[in-house]
């Protein structure tokens, strides 16, 4: 077994926080590294990144608290596509990318954008497979994992506690907010 | 001619310490209390307690990876990514990529190089190990026997619990004799339930994780600036209020008050050096890892501290014409019966119900189960035993990874606590075995010259066999406290080193014939070298060996200083 695969193993086993897709991304050893990742270059062109936005906002829309957009979630996932992921993971990604756009993502209305993204989710778990990962996966998570790990979106969704001083079991009331106790990191 | 005297004189000292993790800043406080004179080489990066947490006090958003170490950085700390280094932690983990190894069977060597080792990383788990587990090897006549039994260590365990402060509550049981406790973490509610199921239904006890985390300082923990836990777990960044033990936080604080102690950093010690003439040792060859500079220091007695891999590599490497295959090697032990806890087993459920029940604050630590197979009227067909550690848990937002659904809705969902979910995970006890085992490649070297270590170990058919019940036991138990979709798993990429326990290798023994060490963690034939960290364990326990390693360093300084005063080194 060599190192790729057995860290791909091991990382299936650890599950907890981050799942397949973002293990995937060490999944890199018989992978060059992009240069891009070394000089910090952008990989996206303008519509690859009005769609992300667009994506990500659909997911984590902006209601009484701030959405994807407000906790620059866009920028994240941008940044995480160029230093997290191997070649083959990124490209999985910009078809992904290139595909809702041909689909008319950005001219469709809201009704429509939420039926386009109905049929990827929905298109993505009839065909998840071991190993593989999805567009609709990788942006999926990508989105959730930025927002609440952003400063918008911790202080204004969850509980934040960053010294919380105690441990204690304790009752909570129906629909009260989740902590976070910032060590997700 | 005075030059050369004073230059000898300053590198001259009563005791060096080879390492600062936690068994060097052990020797170093015993030794430096008891009056000698103590330089600490530590071959890694000089870090300052809570100066040097720099990331300790950060928040996710201020993370450029939110936490995740990039693809560049894994590959680096290719070892270490498997549990543990994240953004925030993956500079107190040894860097693979410039402190190459070989693995000629699989084998993840997680290292610290730098003040106070992995000592800044480790687990914390703190468990005494109980009688049996110095006595199984000779009623099994595997590897050799112990030189000492547990009554040896009682009144050691004693001394360094009280130092190190473990929470915990006392059980009275023989399998996991109790330690000094300071007040046990608070066990969550599906937990009380999962114990009280077990207990009835399975009569097995389960006790709340023992860990070195002060819930309740006393003057002396105080006095070396602790302070208690936060309840934040984001412990491997460094704790800057001290509250879980480390040797920058407690023990090298300790050796330093006394003003007898000098520590050098970026010393990589490459020898050992020989006085063959009295076959006692007279100092240490170092090479510094920045500049390349070759020094010596000399002392009256040396501690090799420097982790069970680092100590034994030492020791390979100080070749003479009294030692060939290095120095106390006469029994061709060096490098053997490499052991670790074999994990990355067991099992998981969903739990149902508890929806109002919660938990405030991170807890950094968890349930234990105690060994309960092959013990008592318990027979298995395979030796020794296993425990778990692990607990139960309510998803938080990052299971909308991978649950269906988006929109205000499913953000909404997100905002609150998910269902709690439960696992367990097998430490398992390795059995000593000589030709699980790590050498000095014959031609490969690092950029210092130094040879590379070439591991090759795996697990057994008795480790194999046990990680079935592992599973099997772990099922059972959750399912006796009714919990849901009870899962097993056995990852069949976990091999050695993966439990970060790596012991043996310098076994200590009553026969210079068939060991390294004597019972005093003393080289049988160069007795002024001793080495208490996990190199001498003669065989593995089931439970963390930490605390163990403390007790006998503890024990070892004192007869070494003992010994100095009564000019027998």
């Amino acid at each position: 077994m060599n190192r790729r695969e057995a860290l791909s193993r091991v990382s299936l086993m650890l599950g907890g926080t981050l799942s397949a897709p973002t293990l995937l991304a060490f999944d890199r050893w018989s992978q060059t590294t992009p240069e891009n990742r070394k000089t910090g270059a952008s990989i996206l062109n303008e519509e690859q990144r009005e769609v992300i936005a667009r994506v990500a906002e659909l997911i984590i829309p902006k209601t009484d608290t701030p959405g994807a957009i407000d906790a620059g979630v866009p920028a994240f996932i941008e940044v995480m596509l160029r230093d997290g992921y191997t070649k083959s993971v990124q490209d999985v990604f910009l078809t992904g990318l290139g595909n809702l756009a041909g689909k008319g993502l950005l001219t469709a209305s809201p009704d429509q954008q939420t039926t386009l993204l109905k049929q990827l989710e929905a298109n993505a778990l009839a065909n998840a497979k071991a190993g593989t990962v999805s567009f609709w996966q990788l942006i999926k998570e990508l989105t959730v994992w930025g927002y609440f790990t952003s400063e918008a979106g911790i202080k204004s969704s969850l509980d934040y506690q960053p010294i919380p001083g105690k441990f204690e079991a304790i009752k909570i009331k129906p629909g009260q907010k989740d902590f976070m106790y910032g060590n997700q990191v | 001619m005075n030059l050369n005297i004073n230059a000898q004189k300053a590198q001259t000292f009563d005791a060096i310490v080879v390492g600062s993790g936690i068994t060097g800043g052990w020797a170093a406080k015993e030794l430096t209390e008891k009056g000698l004179n103590v330089l600490v080489l530590e071959r890694g990066y000089e870090i300052k307690h809570v100066e040097d947490y720099k990331t300790a006090m950060q928040d996710p958003w201020e993370f450029e990876h939110r936490g995740k170490i990039t693809a560049v950085s894994a590959e680096e700390h290719y070892a270490s990514m498997f549990f543990s280094a994240k953004e925030g932690s993956q500079f107190n983990f040894t860097n693979d990529k410039e402190h190459p190894y070989i693995q000629k069977r699989p084998f993840n060597w997680i290292r610290g190089y730098h003040t106070g080792g992995k000592s800044l990383i480790w687990g914390k788990h703190t468990y005494r190990w109980n009688r049996e587990d110095f006595m199984a090897n000779a009623k099994e006549g595997l590897g050799v026997d112990w030189p000492i039994r547990y009554e040896d260590l009682v009144p050691w365990y004693t001394y360094v619990e009280k130092f190190v402060g473990i929470s915990g509550q006392a059980e009275g049981l023989d399998v996991l004799p109790d330690s000094t406790f300071l007040p046990p973490m608070a066990m969550t509610a599906p937990e009380r339930h999962f114990k009280k199921s077990v207990a009835q239904k399975l009569n097995r006890p389960i006790v709340m994780g023992r860990v070195a985390h002060l819930t309740k300082p006393q003057p002396w923990h105080t006095a070396v600036g602790r302070a208690s836990c936060q309840f934040r777990n984001r412990c491997t960044r460094g704790c800057p209020f001290g509250a879980y033990f480390s040797s920058l936080a407690a023990t090298l604080p300790a050796a330093r008050s006394t003003n007898r102690l000098t520590i050098i950093h970026n010393a990589i010690v490459k020898e050992i050096i020989l006085d063959d003439h009295a076959q006692k040792a007279k100092g240490v060859r170092v090479i510094d890892q920045n500049t390349m500079e070759v020094r010596e220091f000399y002392a009256k007695v040396l501690f090799l501290n420097a982790g069970t891999i680092g100590s034994t590599s030492i020791l390979m490497n100080s070749k003479s014409a009294r030692f060939p295959n290095g120095l106390g090697n006469d029994s061709d032990q060096l490098g053997r019966n490499l052991m670790d806890h074999h994990l990355a087993v067991g099992a998981r459920a969903d739990i149902e119900g508890f929806e109002d029940d919660h938990y405030f604050g991170a807890r950094p630590g968890s349930l234990y189960i105690p060994r309960f197979r092959n013990w008592g009227n318990d027979k298995r067909d395979y030796l020794r035993g296993f425990g778990y550690q692990g607990g139960a848990s309510r998803a938080d937002w990052a299971r909308g990874g991978t649950e269906p659904g988006f929109g205000a809705d499913f953000k909404k969902k997100m905002t609150q606590p998910g269902p709690w979910k439960m696992s367990l995970t097998g430490f398992g006890e390795v059995l000593p075995d000589p030709n699980n085992r790590f050498y000095l490649s014959p031609d490969k070297t690092d950029k210092w010259g130094q040879p590379q270590v070439v591991f090759d170990a795996d697990f057994s058919a008795n480790d194999r066999a046990m990680r079935k019940d592992i599973m099997n036991d772990g099922a059972e138990m959750l399912e006796a406290a009714g919990f849901k979709n009870v899962t097993t798993y056995d990852n069949p990429a976990a091999h050695m080193g993966l439990g970060i326990h790596e012991m043996g290798t310098a076994r200590m023994g009553k026969d210079p014939k068939t060991s390294v060490l004597n019972k005093y963690n003393q080289v049988h034939t160069c007795k002024n070298v001793f080495v208490t960290d996990g190199s001498g364990m003669t065989s593995a326990s089931n439970v963390n060996p930490s605390l163990t390693y403390m007790a006998l360093t503890a024990r070892a300084a004192s007869y070494a200083v003992a010994q100095l005063k009564a000019k027998n080194l």
